[in-house]
């Protein structure tokens, strides 16, 4: 009898946790129809040792979960045969659409074209591939006009002379290009102003700093150092600060990221060009979901613009984007 | 001994005509411009596009007026940009009397009364930027393969603003008090006049307020 009581009582006591137990089963089972229902995203990221990549890539997956997809981050460690056998995997996996911020402009093509064959549309954000024909858009940072502006401030900053280093990022990346040539397109009217070194540090911290404490020996008298990114900047400003020569040499960057925005607040780097990650990876999130809705209109490339933040109106700007858009 | 000389020459000439070192950047420029060249381009469009559109050039006191009292009217009636930005490209023409000419270009006024500069017409030895490309609005970026392209041409249309814009202008002599008559582009920021307006304003009292000047990249200019 008192077993028989016992029993009831377990039974009574485990009843409500068993019916909580399938409702949230099914609930779960809802939600993975839900998901499957709307499919999968993939987010392909060239790398994510850099901070402004690691939000690109997190904004991106967020927005698509908003918008009612499993997505899955794959990073390609700036190696295009990684790259590759994300693409692979993700053919196989039957994703709707890739959210794809590539290592190459030419080696990137490729695989690009292998999704697009095999129906799943790709939707470039941030970096370029040289191709308009078989990516579905392609939402990029105006690095070009951005480096135009910073390179006016710069001219200003150094009153039209002085000696400077520029750390180019990864010499495959149109990127890098677009920003030195429209660094250039104004610095190169001022004869006063020498570059005395140009060297990649691959848009990696480490070695901008390992780059530039090699530059300052030969160079130890430069006035300011251009780099192709944020990552690079604190690099060469932690080179400066170990050579003591923080305080005198100029540090302009490119991106946005956190701890330069930080910096000009704090007096360290002179400026840099605000690209708007999130606002791109949010963009290209949309677009994919409008494509599965059946849109098919869109233009191949989208320029977003990039804007110079300097001492004077950091204030306006917070880490990857402007006040008033956070 | 003399053989053996003769060989380290003879290894040394084919050595040096079989390796050709080239610089990798050059090579990927090489690569990535395949045939296209920007400076055809521009000429092109500077020839045979650009002039066809002036006719949407808006007056410059209408656009100075409309900046400063409602720009998003501006940006929904005249303002261009190939993508997303809070900087839009107007095409824009006028005449105003020149309060000063510098080296990098002239201080214009073009509204009444003429004492106080509303405009800076470039006129330096370079121009930056891509005011004139972006204000045509008849260069679309999709065109393009890689961004780089899109952007040479801006630099090759500067150049010829400077050489063939430019050039023949500051050969007339342009003087303090003189007439000039331009069409030209500009670009300006969504909130360019959160500090200050475009242009002289004067109080009742007849206090000349801060200002900035509209910039104007010329596509004609002339002496009246």
């Amino acid at each position: 009898m008192v077993k028989k009581l016992v029993t009831l009582l377990i039974l009574a006591l485990a009843m409500p946790l068993f019916i909580c137990g399938c409702k949230q089963k099914k609930q779960a089972a809802a939600d993975g129809q839900e998901a499957q229902g709307k499919g999968k995203i993939a987010v392909v990221i060239s790398t994510l040792n850099n901070p402004w990549f690691v939000v690109l890539g997190n904004t991106a997956k967020e927005r698509a979960e908003e918008l009612g997809y499993e997505a899955v981050i794959f990073d390609s460690q700036n190696d295009t045969a990684k790259e590759s056998d994300h693409f692979e995997n993700i053919i196989a996996g039957g994703y709707a659409a890739i959210l794809f911020n590539p290592t190459d402009a030419d080696g990137s093509i490729a695989n690009v074209r292998r999704a697009k064959a095999a129906n799943i549309p790709t939707f470039c954000i941030d970096r370029e591939i040289n191709a308009n024909d078989v990516a579905v858009t392609q939402i990029l940072s105006d690095n070009y006009a951005g480096c135009v502006e910073l390179g006016q401030y710069f001219v200003k900053k150094m009153n039209g002379k002085g000696q400077y280093v520029e750390l180019l990022g990864i010499l495959g990346d149109n990127n890098t290009w677009n920003r030195s040539k429209g660094f250039h397109s104004v610095v190169d009217n001022y004869p006063e102003l020498k570059m005395v070194a140009e060297q990649t540090a691959e848009f990696d911290r480490t070695k901008a700093m390992e780059v530039l404490e090699s530059i300052l020996q030969a160079h130890p008298d430069i006035d300011a150092v251009f780099c192709g990114n944020d990552a690079m900047a604190m690099g060469a400003y932690q080179a400066l600060v170990a050579a003591g020569k923080a305080d005198r040499v100029m540090v302009f960057g490119f991106d946005g990221a956190k701890d330069v925005i930080d910096s000009i607040r704090d007096g360290k780097i002179v400026a840099t060009g605000m690209q708007f990650p999130k606002k791109m990876a949010r963009m290209a999130a949309e677009q994919a979901d409008d494509y599965v809705n059946g849109k098919r209109d869109f233009p191949q490339k989208v320029p977003v613009a990039v804007e110079l933040v300097t001492q004077e109106n950091i204030a306006k700007y917070t880490a990857y984007g402007r006040q008033s858009e956070e | 001994m003399c053989k053996y000389g003769v060989a380290v020459v003879i290894i040394a000439f084919l050595l040096y005509h079989s390796l050709y070192f080239e610089k990798l950047q050059k090579i990927k420029e090489q690569q990535r411009r395949g045939t296209f060249s920007a400076a055809e381009y521009a000429r092109d469009f500077w020839d045979n596009h650009l002039f066809t559109v002036l006719d949407k050039a808006v007056d410059v006191k209408e656009l100075i007026e409309l900046f400063n009292t409602n720009m998003a009217e501006a940006v929904r009636r005249y303002g261009r940009t190939p993508g997303v930005s809070r900087v839009y490209a107007y095409l824009l023409q006028g005449e105003g009397k020149i309060l000063t000419a510098g080296e990098e270009g002239l201080e214009v006024s073009v509204r009444q009364p003429q004492m106080n500069p509303d405009i800076f017409i470039a006129t330096g030895p370079y121009i930056p930027g891509n005011a004139v490309r972006d204000a045509s609005g008849l260069i679309d970026v999709s065109e393009f393969s890689d961004t780089m392209k899109f952007n040479e041409i801006s630099g090759e249309i500067n150049k010829i603003v400077v050489k063939e814009v430019i050039g023949p202008f500051l050969d007339k002599n342009p003087q303090m008090g003189m007439t000039v008559r331009f069409f030209g582009a500009t670009q300006v920021a969504q909130d360019a006049t959160e500090k200050h307006p475009f242009g002289h304003l004067v109080s009742d009292t007849g206090e000349v307020r801060e200002i900035q000047l509209v910039r104007v990249v010329p596509i004609t200019l002339e002496l009246k």
